[in-house]
């Protein structure tokens, strides 16, 4: 299958933007956000027959590391505008004693606190800023519950960008330090990331910002995506068994879904069986879970969120009924672990494996605990957990 | 049961988009421009859902929730009211609930939840993909 057909090099084989709701069709040259008709995301197309035709998946395999190194499916069509910081290709790890003591053989933990910045925002705003970039826009906002601040602060600088940032007033001050030393305006509110996201929508409209909230400009996704792609070449062109993944904006979880579906169109999967998708929230903050549990299409807002791992504290995601598709189309669930057992199991991955995780990440472990005690996992399933972040972010929260 | 359904709303592009939504399945949509209208459009039509804006240059949601949970017409005890909001300040959704919304929905709307919410309350006269 890898005697492709020799053409002038093509950087992107991006073709247009669809809604996620509607179907409408928009075009990748211009300046877009969501769908004006129906206010659903706009997910990227790509010519994906040409891309069949055309790259090998095993010359992308030999390329410098990083995320642009799958340049042909990330929808920059310059060279010159992709801002990079060196952002991608975080390791895979083997967790052999926390997996024996759970009674699994082949457990693992993707390790995205590798990423500049500390945590996996950098590929998405890596992918946003840089297509912002090429589309002419000279200034960003973002409303955060930290890590997307931090990574778009740092990208917009290295773009030369203006970037002013809305966060939670309790955002762990690592977030806020990283922010304002990369020339980031950091406006600090009285609430949480909801309250963020409308005051960062209202200076936008007011002011002229581009807005880079989660799935309200379409080119995050397509960075987190490329998690996606890393799993495949990493488990040889077959996917992992589950993956569990801690979610807030569910840009992630969306993305890798994207790019099962991507792969398989490419012809690049020796089997084409799919991960069932795990979502974890926090018991304090858990609308995807409530949804799931309902059998919902879309979550209702949750009142009063709370917990220790500050990106789970959203109470709605924009593109919920995307993330609620994913985990019912993979046969997945959702799970809600209590800020105690993040705590536990932070610790646990730290003493076991000597991985310092976010208290995101962490909830992956929490939650495949509960899963194993469920029986939902076999013994020798291929799991894949993420540890979205750095524990060293959040020192804060430790005391 | 019928199919009339008030929007409370100031914003003409938004009052466009969701009257476009509804009609397309059907719905008679009453529009309402401000929080005052708003209330004497529930006491003075048959109206089966309430869409309300919270932000509203007169009166803001939270009263015109509470005026019509208190109405003299009876019905308006129980019509179902879905609240919506452009800018999600702190405590927005918790004030919406008290002051007799049941249910909240945070802007932009999109257009697939916004027929899913109403139908839960009433049915689609001309349900289309």
């Amino acid at each position: 299958m890898q005697n492709k057909l020799k053409t002038p090099e093509k950087t992107s084989y991006l073709a247009d933007l669809q809604c996620s709701g509607c179907g409408s069709i928009y075009s990748a040259a211009e300046v877009h956000t969501f769908c004006p008709d129906c206010q659903s995301p706009l997910l990227v197309n790509y010519d994906l027959n040409a891309a069949r035709q055309h790259v090998d998946r095993n010359e992308i395999h030999s390329r410098l590391k990083g995320m642009w190194r799958w340049h042909e499916l990330l929808p920059i069509c310059e060279t010159q505008n992709m801002v990079t910081l060196g952002e991608g290709d975080t390791a895979l790890l083997h967790l052999p004693r926390v997996g024996k003591s759970l009674g699994l053989t082949n457990l693992f933990v993707k390790e995205e606190s590798s990423n500049p910045t500390g945590s996996f925002k950098a590929r998405g705003l890596s992918a946003a800023v840089s297509k912002a970039k090429e589309l002419g826009i000279q200034k960003v906002i973002i409303p955060t519950a930290g890590n997307a601040g931090g990574a778009m602060a740092a990208y917009a600088a290295r773009a030369n960008m203006k970037a002013m940032i809305y966060m939670p007033k309790d955002t762990p001050s690592a977030n806020i330090i990283e922010s304002r030393i990369a020339g980031a305006e950091v406006i600090l509110v009285d609430g949480i990331i909801s309250d963020a996201a409308g005051m960062a929508g209202e200076t936008a409209r007011k002011e002229g910002w581009f807005d880079v909230s989660t799935f309200k400009e379409p080119y995050r996704m397509e960075g987190k995506k490329i998690m996606g792609y890393e799993l495949a070449e990493a488990f040889n062109w077959e996917l992992p068994d589950v993956i569990i993944y801690p979610t807030g904006g569910g840009t992630g979880l969306v993305g890798m879904w994207k790019a099962f579906e991507e792969l398989e169109q490419l012809g690049w999967l020796n089997n084409t069986k799919r991960p069932r998708m795990v979502s974890v929230q926090a018991e304090g903050c858990a609308p995807v879970v409530q949804a799931f549990e309902k059998k919902a299409a879309f979550c209702d807002f949750w009142i009063n969120a709370k917990t220790i791992a500050s990106g789970l504290r959203v109470p709605k995601s924009f593109a919920d009924h995307l993330i609620l598709a994913s985990l019912y189309e993979s046969n997945g669930i959702a799970i809600a672990v209590s800020d105690a057992s993040i705590t536990e199991s932070q610790n646990e991955l730290a003493k076991a494996e000597g991985i310092f995780a976010a208290p995101e990440g962490a909830a992956t472990l929490a939650a495949l605990k509960e899963l194993v005690k469920k029986k939902w996992i076999r013994a020798d399933e291929r799991v894949v957990m993420f540890n979205t972040g750095s524990g060293l972010k959040y020192l804060d929260n430790l005391g | 049961m019928g199919n009339n359904i008030l929007y409370i709303e100031d914003n003409p592009d938004n009052m466009m988009l969701v009257k476009r939504a509804l009609e397309a399945r059907g719905y008679k949509l009453l529009q309402a421009m401000n929080g005052l209208k708003g209330v004497a459009a529930a006491e003075s039509e048959e109206v089966d859902l309430i869409l309300l804006d919270i932000n509203l240059p007169d009166i803001d949601g939270y009263e015109v929730a509470r005026r019509i949970r208190s109405s003299s017409k009876y019905a308006l005890a129980y019509v179902p009211i879905i609240a919506v909001t452009a800018n999600a300040l702190k405590g927005d959704a918790e004030k919406a609930l008290s002051a007799g919304c049941d249910v909240y929905m945070s802007k932009p709307i999109n257009i697939r939840e916004l027929w899913a919410r109403v139908e839960a309350f009433v049915p689609s006269p001309q349900k289309s993909s």
